[in-house]
């Protein structure tokens, strides 16, 4: 229970430093609509990576308690996606359509970092 | 065509998706109603897997999206 929230918790930490990163960028430099593509496609990364840490947790209180549970949201983190490309098309002088994709990639790139830095550090505490 | 062409991606993400999400919860479930002490780390590892496993269909979804739209 305590590593799975500690390490949720240090995922959204890191996905509000990218965010106010980014927030930033779009301030501060020349490429307005670009950024603010990426900050879009961000948010609803956050989104789906809130809501994938939610349903696994779910998932594994359930299972638990040996109860059932109809879904993990797969569906919402798939239509999330296309949410933000409907509306970077739909606003396109405001949202530039590669910093959404990228955007959109983002928790997944945070979540493999994550992933690889504390597996390396799991190994170095199991050699000491 | 387009919308052929975008049925076809979603569809195969999707499908994609219900695949690989299938096989990792099915595991994870076996391993926590075996042992519910290693349920963290079951748990932990079923989320890298699941985050693993959707990031292609998402951008499949995305592909068709634009195809749609663009």
């Amino acid at each position: 229970m305590k590593d799975f929230d500690v390490m949720a918790t240090r995922q959204r930490k890191w996905m509000f430093y990218l965010l106010a990163l980014l927030v930033l960028a779009y301030g501060l430099t020349p490429w307005k609509a670009f950024f603010l593509g990426t900050l879009l496609g961000t948010v609803l990364s956050f989104y789906n990576l809130w809501l994938m840490q939610r349903k696994m947790k779910q998932l594994g209180e359930t299972v638990a308690a040996n109860k059932s549970m109809k879904g993990i949201g797969t569906f919402t983190r798939l239509a999330s996606g296309a949410l933000a490309v409907v509306v970077a098309l739909q606003f396109e002088e405001y949202f530039h359509l590669i910093g959404v994709v990228s955007g959109l990639m983002t928790a997944t790139v945070v979540i493999f970092i994550d992933a690889f830095i504390n597996s390396s550090k799991d190994s170095k505490m199991e050699e000491r | 065509m387009n919308l052929l062409a975008a049925a076809i991606a979603v569809g195969l993400a999707a499908l994609g998706a219900g695949i690989g999400n299938g096989l990792i919860v099915s595991r994870t479930v076996e391993g926590i109603a075996r042992q519910p002490e290693l349920r963290s780390a079951l748990q932990t590892t079923m989320f890298i897997g699941v985050a693993l496993v959707e990031a292609v269909p998402i951008i499949g979804v995305v592909i068709a999206f634009i195809v749609i739209g663009g």
